[in-house]
């Protein structure tokens, strides 16, 4: 009679496992760290991404595809910095909206094509994130959280009152359609295909970064700056590196971003989109590169299907993002939290034995 | 010329002198001890070697070169390798990857050419992966290179963290206490390592609680009390020395 109970129980367990075994086949392990070489996997991600706007043919999912991709971007950047240095930034918005305004301000004002203002935005971004982070970086923890916070901010401000350069509140518009060599991108399509382009370009890099001795640095700072510094890691140079980096591909971002909108304005760099990527990489998994690009598609889906709720679009936002942080407390790009799917079989039990039948 | 010299240095915590005018040297190819009671002063002296820490006076040289004032990491980058007394092994990481991060001052390149993965770095990562394995073979970790770091057990790690030292081919290795937590058999283990280590060429400094290993080990000993140096010899000396028995009696009654 016990055994034959105990052979239920085992059944179940297993049974209760097999959503675990199939998430764990397509999301990458975040503490499988040796198994960052590229894989057939990504081959597959590669096909879906080409495929997807094919077979999704309508503007509003390309539209929503491109956005999502343009913050996958900013989310890349900024994983580098907070998943694997071990860092925080809540100023990252800053260096998409000077990006933005950057490609903004070129080509409406001094008639640049999109393409240079489109490099001319990485390095604006990077060259301001150079002379921020090195006295910023200095502090550690939540210090380092409310210098980052507090540049944000300036940033809005100094948007909001040069007005004969930004535009002010009113912001740029007019930006015109990114174009390389004379083809433009006028389309949500194309737009899709450049930015998810970009995206893909960005990957490999920031993939090849961390695979290699620039990933074990940052790994290395994140864990034990004393013992970086022991074996000759430059723990200050490091940290600025890879946060100038991450403002680089914000950069990017940013001008993506304008050109996509055809605006640019203050509203569009503030708190709110700081805690959204910051969001993203959370929700995405922190340590792992796949993570943040996941956690973009996902938030940019959810704001736009809870947008027709209204009024209720908040709260349950709050909700759905507290569930998943329970049941994903890794990241979606990760696996299902283990003692919630025991939990689940708990709960399930717990009828039958309450009927007394266990 | 010793390879490492130590001149007068003193270091004040709050007005308490945790080292008060210490001169060390340490010959080339040798094994220095350094014991002392509890709060002797002995990581404190390892702190300022390695850079974690500024003496408040005094000048420390390692290859004739001033690296009193240095940074900690262009201090390691000089050829200096610590362990810690508390366990630093980086958990985040892979057993294999814990030791390719020690070998990073000898990998080139910048995080451009990183990035672009570039033929050369692709090849000295390869390099770097094979000779991390040879490291692990010669600790005997070599099974477990692909598992999280934190996973292994104590001593293992404490292994590891030796290994990931030794990656980045120090001259000279400061140990602080490696035989904390050890069982018997892997200290006598530890102990011929680091004979081996020696034969390698290494200058080894060591900080030891577990006085029985030091005495085996040791060319010289050089005992802290109170901050100050009280004796400094061959073992046999310093065991007979009537201020050293003293120091480490009085150290058991108040442990007691």
């Amino acid at each position: 009679m016990v055994d034959k109970t105990k052979k239920e129980f085992r059944k179940r367990d297993i049974f209760y496992l097999v959503p675990l075994w199939l998430l764990s086949l397509i999301a990458p392990d975040p503490y499988l760290y040796h198994k960052k070489e590229f894989k057939k996997k990504d081959l597959f991600y590669l096909g879906a991404i080409c495929l997807a706007p094919l077979i999704w043919s309508d503007t509003h999912f390309h539209h929503l595809m491109v956005l999502a991709g343009i913050y996958a971007i900013l989310a890349l950047g900024l994983s580098l910095f907070m998943g694997y240095a071990g860092q925080i930034s809540l100023g990252h918005a800053a260096f998409f909206g000077i990006g933005a305004y950057t490609t903004a301000i070129l080509t409406t004002r001094y008639a640049f094509s999109t393409f240079p203002a489109f490099l001319a935005s990485a390095v604006s971004a990077a060259v301001i994130a150079y002379f921020i982070g090195r006295p910023i970086l200095k502090l550690k923890g939540y210090f380092l959280a409310l210098a980052t916070l507090g540049f944000g901010e300036i940033f809005l401000v100094i948007i909001r009152e040069s007005t004969d350069l930004t535009g002010g509140v009113i912001g740029i518009f007019g930006i015109p359609w990114f174009s390389v060599m004379g083809f433009s991108f006028d389309t949500y399509l194309k737009q899709y295909y450049l930015t998810w382009g970009v995206l893909i370009g960005l990957f490999i890099f920031s993939k090849n970064l961390v695979r290699s001795k620039v990933g074990r640095a940052l790994l290395a700072v994140a864990a034990s700056e004393d013992a970086a510094s022991s074996v000759g890691i430059n723990v200050p140079r490091i940290k600025l590196e890879v946060f100038v980096l991450g403002a680089a591909f914000a950069g990017l971002a940013g001008s993506l971003f304008s050109c996509v909108m055809s605006t640019a304005n203050p509203e569009a760099f503030s708190l709110g989109l700081t805690v959204l990527i910051v969001m993203m990489v959370i929700l995405g998994g922190m340590g792992n590169l796949y993570g943040p690009i996941a956690g973009a598609i996902l938030l940019t889906w959810l704001t736009d299907i809870l947008s027709r709720y209204q009024e209720y679009s908040l709260p349950i936002y709050g909700v759905i993002l507290i569930l998943l942080l329970i049941f994903f407390p890794d990241g979606i790009g990760t696996r299902l939290n283990v003692r919630v799917i025991y939990l689940i079989g708990y709960w399930a039990k717990k009828k039958k034995r309450d009927e007394g039948k266990l | 010329m010793p390879l490492l010299s130590i001149e007068e240095i003193t270091k004040e915590y709050d007005g308490i002198r945790a080292l008060d005018r210490v001169s060390l040297k340490v010959k080339r190819g040798s094994i220095k001890g350094l014991i002392g009671p509890n709060g002797a002063g002995k990581s404190t002296l390892f702190h300022l070697i390695s850079g974690v820490e500024k003496p408040g006076s005094g000048k420390i040289y390692f290859r004739e070169i001033d690296i009193t004032s240095m940074e900690s990491h262009e201090i390691s980058a000089l050829g200096i390798g610590r362990t810690f007394q508390t366990l630093q092994v980086w958990g985040n990481m892979t057993v294999v990857e814990n030791i390719m991060a020690g070998m990073n001052r000898r990998l080139k390149g910048s995080l451009l050419s990183y990035g672009l993965w570039l033929p050369w770095i692709r090849r000295s990562e390869k390099e770097a992966l094979k000779e991390a394995k040879e490291i692990l073979d010669s600790l005997g970790l070599l099974g477990k290179w692909e598992s999280i770091a934190s996973q292994l057990p104590y001593g293992k790690q404490k292994l590891l963290e030796l290994g990931r030292t030794l990656a980045m081919k120090p001259e000279l290795l400061l140990l602080d206490e490696p035989a904390s937590g050890l069982t018997l058999t892997e200290m006598r283990q530890l102990s011929e390592r680091i004979l081996q280590i020696r034969q390698e060429g290494v200058t080894i400094f060591i900080v030891e609680h577990h006085m029985g290993m030091v005495m085996e080990i040791a060319d010289e000993i050089a005992v802290l009390h109170n901050g100050e140096l009280i004796a400094e010899g061959t073992p046999d000396a310093v065991r007979r020395n009537p201020q050293v028995i003293e120091a480490y009696l009085k150290g058991k009654k108040a442990d007691a």
